[in-house]
């Protein structure tokens, strides 16, 4: 396998004109673990699983460790998750992580190893937005070419 | 030569205080120009380290952080917000003595960085704004963290600088003046801040329906963390009589919690925050430039004329100075700068007063202003990343009358039962 020609790419994207809640729904319809946000055509960001999980938790939920101590609900859970819904995405996404249509497998399990996202984004040699790759999607395609089944 | 060493000591101090960059950055490349200028050659650097400050640092960290995973802290703090019963002004007066007495024991800045978290969930659950209770923890840990040699970075640099003074002896000659200041302060802030904490009726029984040692069920190591800690703390009482030095308390502790109670070392040195021990590497460094080129013993002079050789005045315009110096720069730095300035004002002789004001001033001094101590900076950055930022005026408006009132204490204790 030299290049990732042959794996389904899945074209979930959000314009990055986009809200918080139309990328949460793109997000969830996918079924990936991240979606590109494109300014025409080109990839600015990541709007992945964790910036949804973050964007309806209060945020210092990254400060702590322990929570198990809570037994109710936080009343101003509520009030959080109807004011993030008409943000813009481009409040919430994250640096990209690309790779060329046409680089190696290997060098594309390298972005996946070191850059802990569970899907990238796929570029043209023009760096226009091709498709996601998942990473399951991608390991699982490995598997298949590689032993020949 | 002396010129260029005060103008890059005195770079670093601007630069830390406008927060341009990082403060480990200015305080390695400070270090580095003191080398590669020729201040100091190779292995006066080395030797200006104070190799026992970063040990007893890296020790705590391991310690602390070790303990951090049981969620004992969590439960300290939740325990103490339930004994508040939902009212506010208990509920400052609690979480002012939960995070002073954490302050003294752990260190200010983790004391700090493990009890604001919680605050932001438990204001959150009663609805009121976090500031203010953020506010009175970070005064609390910082007064807190004087009545101890291990409690703030000051009294850590006085007490491995100086071995005359013991474990013991900080907590004889700081921990009554830091806990009547405390008392005085939180109840200043108390009243300051009783508007902005109305908690309604119902939400108070919010913090009952908690269950602080949830996080501690099932969590590793809770017994063997525990009494390592305590071993230790133990073990800085005893330091003196055993001829033992607080660094070596601190790494025997964190190397004992390495054995019991950690399966993956290099996770748990993962705790050290290499940042700041790197920090202290480069100030050190820096100090020491000043020192070779005979600056501190200059300024030591200058100082001595001030004061015409007054003891009294001489600890006076010490612990005024190096609060108003603390505020404007941060305490560390400026403790590092003032230790060898009050050595070589003291010769050969040895007056334990002259110290005491120095860690008065340079902790007290740290509540004036938001960059004043790392624990205001850290507590500061977790508002910030909450989305609820506190100001620097914000901050001065509380800080400075805190640290005013604080001094006058300070002024009062040490005519009375130290000069």
């Amino acid at each position: 396998m030299s290049s990732l020609h042959d794996i389904e790419l899945i074209p979930a994207s959000v314009d990055v004109s986009a809200t918080f809640d139309e990328a949460a729904r793109a997000l969830a319809e996918s079924r990936l673990p991240a979606l590109a946000v494109l300014d025409e055509g080109r990839v600015v960001g990541l709007f992945t699983d964790e910036e949804l999980l973050l964007g309806v938790s209060p945020k210092y939920l990254d400060e702590l460790r322990h929570t198990a101590f809570l037994e109710s609900e936080l009343p101003s859970l509520r009030e959080h998750a109807a004011a993030v819904r008409s943000e813009p995405v481009r409040k919430h996404m994250r640096k990209p992580i690309t790779v060329e249509l046409d680089s190696s497998s290997l060098h594309a399990s390298e972005r996946f190893v070191h850059c802990d996202e569970g899907a990238i984004a796929v570029v043209d040699g023009d760096g226009r937005f091709v498709g996601m790759l998942s990473k399951a999607e991608f390991a699982y395609a490995m598997l298949r070419r590689l032993t020949g089944s | 030569m002396d010129v260029v060493a005060v103008g890059i000591f005195l770079a670093a101090l601007i630069l830390i205080a406008f927060e341009w960059t990082h403060r480990t950055k200015v305080a390695l490349c400070g270090a580095a120009a003191v080398v590669l200028l020729g201040i100091l050659e190779q292995e006066q650097a080395i030797a200006a380290i104070d190799w026992s400050t970063l040990g007893l640092l890296v020790g705590m960290m391991v310690i602390v952080g070790l303990t951090e995973r049981t969620g004992v802290f969590t439960y300290l703090a939740l325990r103490v917000a339930q004994l508040s019963r939902g009212r506010p002004m208990r509920l400052v007066f609690l979480l002012a003595g939960v995070t002073g007495v954490m302050s003294a024991f752990l260190d200010n800045l983790t004391a700090i960085l493990l009890v604001v978290p919680i605050t932001l969930l438990l204001a959150d659950l009663l609805k009121v704004s976090p500031i203010p209770l953020v506010l009175v923890e970070v005064i609390a840990s910082n007064i807190g963290g004087t009545a101890t040699l291990i409690g703030d970075p000051p009294n850590i640099m006085i007490g491995t600088a100086k071995p005359e003074l013991s474990f013991l002896d900080f907590i004889v000659n700081l921990a009554p003046v830091a806990i009547v200041t405390l008392l005085v302060v939180t109840t200043g802030l108390a009243l300051a801040f009783r508007k902005q904490l109305v908690i309604e009726p119902e939400r108070r029984r919010e913090v009952d329906r908690l269950d602080p040692a949830a996080d501690m069920r099932g969590a590793p190591y809770v017994t063997r963390s525990l009494l390592v800690l305590l071993g230790t703390i133990v073990g800085f009482f005893l330091h003196a009589p055993l001829h033992i030095e607080p660094a070596v308390v601190a790494l025997t502790g964190a190397t004992v919690m390495l054995l019991v109670a950690a399966d993956d070392v290099e996770n748990a040195l993962e705790r050290v925050e290499w940042a700041t021990i790197f920090f202290f590497i480069g100030l050190f460094v820096m100090v020491g430039g000043l020192e070779e080129r005979g600056v501190i013993d200059r300024v030591a002079e200058g100082f001595a004329d001030l004061t015409g050789g007054s003891r009294s005045l001489e600890a006076l315009v010490i612990l005024w100075g190096s609060a108003a110096g603390s505020a404007v720069v941060d305490n560390i730095p400026f403790t590092a700068a003032m230790i060898p300035v009050v050595d070589s004002l003291q010769g050969d002789g040895f007056d334990d007063a002259a110290w005491w004001a120095l860690a008065l001033g340079a902790c007290f001094g740290g509540n004036a202003t938001i960059i004043a101590a790392a624990a205001n900076v850290a507590a500061s950055g977790v508002l910030d990343r909450s989305g609820q930022p506190v100001s620097f005026v914000r901050f001065l408006m509380v800080g400075l009358p805190v640290t005013a009132v604080s001094l006058v204490i300070a002024t009062v204790y040490l005519v009375l039962f130290q000069l």
